[in-house]
């Protein structure tokens, strides 16, 4: 029971998108993931393969400012688009209340699965800003973690609560 | 006392990871001339290999290298234990995982084009699928597929069992858990340029590793050097190699770089489980509910190859002897069968926590016979801090055991919950408690060293072999080399895992804590004098005034020399200390039996069981530990927490079913591990008694908070329910089906 991993090769097609500021141009196959033009640009290694089905939310990056897993977007989508990723949310304010709350509720322990969470929780941050409803930990439902147990996690989202409902 | 969760260290490292600028193994995709490696894996369970052709595969566009068993330069087999499991299979496949033949190319996507193209034939054979008749079949290694079998015994059984009062004898079975680290297999192997090979790579030893390698790459062991970069998690799935060997062959064949990384369906195929075990207990006591007998006939499968089975099987055995509870006399049997379901081996809590299941859900058996409190019997039972352990060897708590449980009895959990009002909510609270040797154990050879040195640039640098898969072992280098040398974080560098610098033996087996808080002991005073001794010399001021501090050397309250000062004008390099010991064993009798340093935990756990699902919900777990000092507070924490949810998805969602030695699930929407969703609130409470004259009050907790859980969460489902799940995971269509037969009797 093998399913397959690899699409079908098919003629490239010119893709143009903003990553993190910067525009991006190039020609790949259409159903190439962003997942795999974002880590083949060299610039990009926050995003990461953890199961390439959408399942568990290391690869997770905005598009467009909503959160996907990069791996179930392709090339073809993107044309057109921002995508930010955790290296270029960085330098955010949101970013920096995500990371803070991460970093002292040590909500991370290999640390492979957190910038996908963090850019989740920032995702949830930005909608609540909007006025949308928005639990924080349903934001993060699609992100696995196997080393934590999500206590920590659980703790830097009450501590992002408690902040996001005083301002 | 409540481990409340303390302000974590907010470390680069702990920054970059959030960042995602860490650098895991398999980040390294952009090092000049780098090929992509891809491994071939058998497509059948068991088979005889007739003809393996790479030509068409040579000829693809990108492709660098192909390599099949024949072009394995040296020793063509890998294992901790026992090398029995081909690098690239020769003539035969025992798995659906095993390597045939691996390709180098440009891209990815060209080295697994190449893959399509190797033609292989095969000629099936019998698929050894089920434990039970293992050893009646053909064998996969050998003469026998009986790769092991061991016993314990105490006492007359027999005749302990012919004196018991109530009797209670139930099969009970444990899945095929996977370690589902978020990080797959992966790294990348580098020519040295003068024959040898560089790897970086998620794994657990390097220094291991590194000798294994040597011997398949042919290389002397200089040749070799292992960096254990940051993983992306373990468990003890990547104790053994996983795509090193490959790599390494590779790289020397193309001179280039190599980089694998296996993707999640080929990581669920080949990568190591948790053993299955199917087992059968009896126990017995007399009317006040002392235990008198015990009998346990356990059958593992260990599928292809050896790995850690034998180790695993001897865990196992060791904690179905009850090890907290004083047993008049026990027959404890396992057997370890060879079969074609993939390859077991090392996984957090290493056999012990399939046995402690067993026998905690026995004792609640036994309580309810004599309609005894659960709790009081364990009580009767439970060992004394003076007693020797269960095998007679002597052993050390951390705390009396009738203290954990004691604690375990105040918890808030027991409060009787409130029932929903339309009562679709059973829900019911129920506990557990488990034993935890640290250490390898068994007069097995178990040293570790670590080294302190000042760099060039003045920065205090501490090296141990560990590997830092996310276990906080910097944090708590960094806390008790903070207490002492009295100086702070901003002036230590911690150096991981690297077989070029001190072996501190495997990171594994819950030790690296106990020796790095030994070794410290040493090589920090004899830094400290050293320092001393050239700051004095530099500064003029009498050593005895002289003292380690923030940022430098003190005198008087006042900081003379700083740290930086002392290594351009000092001989930093005489500062040296390097220092290695063996895990501390028993100092009195028998020192090749078990583990002597223990540890305890007990799980209170509440569920909700929905009445019309028969789905579980674990609303609450709270663990008391006895498991020595607690040095980095959030390590701790996260270490129990993530431990214990480990612990819930065995007991409620995940297992590898085989189907004619093919595993069930090939990714993670199949294989369900808990979400945030999932998971209850975690309360842990720290007993530590330890006096402060204890020469070992630091112990391993990685894998103390799986140990109890999955007995805790059974017995608080009988609680709620009155029905006891003796097979995990947790069927909810069975739960619901006795519901569903008890609803039908009531009315």
């Amino acid at each position: 029971m093998t399913r397959q991993t690899q699409p079908e090769p098919c003629a490239p097609e010119h893709v143009t998108f903003e990553l993190n500021g910067d525009v991006i141009s190039q020609w790949v196959s259409p159903a190439t993931t962003l997942l795999d033009i974002l880590r083949g640009s060299g610039r990009i290694t926050s995003a990461r393969a953890g199961c390439r089905i959408g399942r568990c939310g290391a690869c997770t990056v905005l598009l467009n400012g909503q959160a996907v897993p990069g791996c179930l977007v392709m090339a073809w989508q993107v044309s057109g688009c921002t995508v930010e990723t955790a290296e270029g949310l960085a330098e955010a304010s949101d970013f920096a209340q995500v990371r803070d709350a991460l970093a002292t509720e040590s909500a991370l322990q290999c640390g492979y699965c957190t910038p996908g969470v963090a850019v989740s929780l920032v995702s949830g941050l930005r909608q609540q800003q909007n006025g949308d409803v928005v639990d924080l930990e349903e934001a993060v439902a699609g992100n696995l973690c196997r080393c934590t147990g999500y206590g920590g996690l659980k703790r830097a989202i009450a501590v992002l609560t408690e902040t996001s409902s005083e301002t | 006392m409540e481990l409340k969760p303390q302000p974590g260290m907010a470390e680069t490292s702990v920054l970059e990871r959030i960042e995602g600028r860490f650098g895991y193994a398999t980040d390294q995709q952009h090092l000049p001339g780098l090929l992509h490696g891809a491994i071939l894996r058998s497509r059948h369970a068991h088979a005889r290999l007739l003809r393996v052709d790479t030509s068409r595969a040579r000829l693809m566009s990108g492709v660098r290298a192909v390599v099949t068993a024949a072009d394995v330069p040296g020793l063509n087999r890998l294992g901790i234990v026992v090398r029995d499991q081909p690098v690239l299979c020769e003539d035969r496949v025992r798995y659906e995982g095993d390597a045939i033949a691996a390709v180098a190319a440009d891209t990815v996507e060209q080295a697994r084009a190449a893959l399509e193209v190797i033609d292989v034939d095969y000629a099936p054979l019998a698929v050894v699928d089920q434990a039970e008749t293992a050893e009646q079949m053909s064998p996969l290694h050998g003469e026998s597929n009986l790769l092991a079998r061991e016993a314990f015994e105490r006492g007359d059984t027999d005749a302990a069992f012919a004196r018991c009062a109530v009797i209670v004898e139930h099969h009970y079975q444990t899945p095929r858990q996977m370690h589902a680290f978020m990080e797959t297999e992966g790294g990348v192997a580098i020519p040295d340029n003068n024959g040898g090979v560089i790897f970086r790579v998620g794994c657990q030893s390097g220094h291991r590793d590194a000798e294994q390698l040597a011997d398949i790459l042919g290389l002397k062991p200089s040749q070799v050097t292992v960096e254990a970069t940051p993983t992306g998690g373990a468990f003890g799935g990547k104790d053994e190699l996983t795509i090193q060997p490959a790599a390494g062959i590779l790289a020397l064949q193309t001179g280039s770089p190599v980089l694998i990384h296996l993707d999640r369906f080929e990581s669920c195929r080949t990568g190591i489980k948790r053993h299955p075990v199917s087992m059968i207990m009896t126990t017995g006591c007399d009317r006040q509910g002392r235990i008198l007998a015990h009998r346990v006939d356990a059958l593992l499968d260990t599928g292809a190859y050896a790995s850690l089975g034998p180790a695993v099987l001897e865990n196992f055995l060791d904690h179905a002897t009850a090890p907290l509870y004083r047993i008049e006399a026990y027959s404890v049997s396992g057997r370890l069968v060879y079969t074609n379901n993939g390859v077991s081996g090392a996984f957090r809590g290493f056999g012990g926590n399939q046995a402690t299941f067993a026998v905690e859900s026995q004792l609640d058996a036994l309580a309810e016979k004599l309609a005894m409190c659960p709790l009081a019997l364990r009580r009767i039972n439970l060992r004394t801090v003076d007693e020797p352990g269960s095998r007679g060897q002597v052993v050390r708590w951390s705390a009396p055991p009738t203290d954990v449980l004691a604690e375990a009895g105040a918890s808030p959990l027991w409060a009787p919950a409130v029932s929903d009002a339309r009562r679709r909510w059973l829900t019911g609270t129920g506990m557990a408690m488990g034993a935890q040797g640290n250490g390898l154990g068994d007069g097995l050879p178990d040293r570790g060293g670590g080294r302190v040195s000042l760099s060039a640039e003045g920065r205090i640098r501490l090296e141990f072999g560990f590997s830092d898969y996310g276990q906080n072992l910097a944090e708590a280098i960094t806390c008790l080399v903070c207490e002492t040398l009295g100086c702070v974080a901003g002036d230590i560098d911690v150096v991981l895992g690297n077989s070029r610098g001190p072996d501190s033996g495997p990171t594994s087996a819950s030790r690296s804590s106990v020796l790095i808080h030994g070794v410290l002991a040493d090589i920090l005073p004899r830094w400290k004098d050293r320092v001393r001794d050239q700051a004095a010399v530099l500064t003029g001021l009498p050593c005895d005034q002289l003292y380690s501090g923030p940022g430098g050397l003190f005198a008087g309250g006042r900081q003379v020399l700083s740290y930086r000062e002392l290594a351009e004008k000092g001989q930093p390099e005489q500062t040296r200390v390097d220092a290695s010991q063996a895990f501390p064993v028993a100092p009195e009798g028998n020192q090749l039996v078990g583990r002597y340093l223990q540890l305890q935990i007990a799980t209170v756990a509440r569920v909700a069981v929905d009445r019309l699902t028969g789905r579980v919900r674990v609303t609450d777990l709270h663990h008391i530990t006895a498991a020595g000092r607690v040095i980095y507070p959030p390590g701790y924490l996260g270490q129990i927490e993530g431990a214990a949810i480990m612990g819930l998805g065995m007991a409620l969602s995940e297992d590898m079913p085989t189907r004619q030695g093919r595993y069930l699930a090939d990714n993670l929407d199949q294989y369900i591990i808990p979400t945030l969703q999932d998971v209850p609130d975690q309360r842990v409470d720290v007993l530590d008694n330890t006096p402060t004259t204890d020469r070992f009050p630091v112990r391993g907790v990685g894998e103390l908070g799986i140990e109890a859980v999955a007995p805790a969460i059974c017995s608080a489902i009988e609680a709620a329910t009155g029905i006891r799940v003796r097979h995990l995971p947790v069927d909810a269509g069975y739960l619901l089906a006795e519901l569903c037969a008890q609803e039908e009797t009531c009315s």
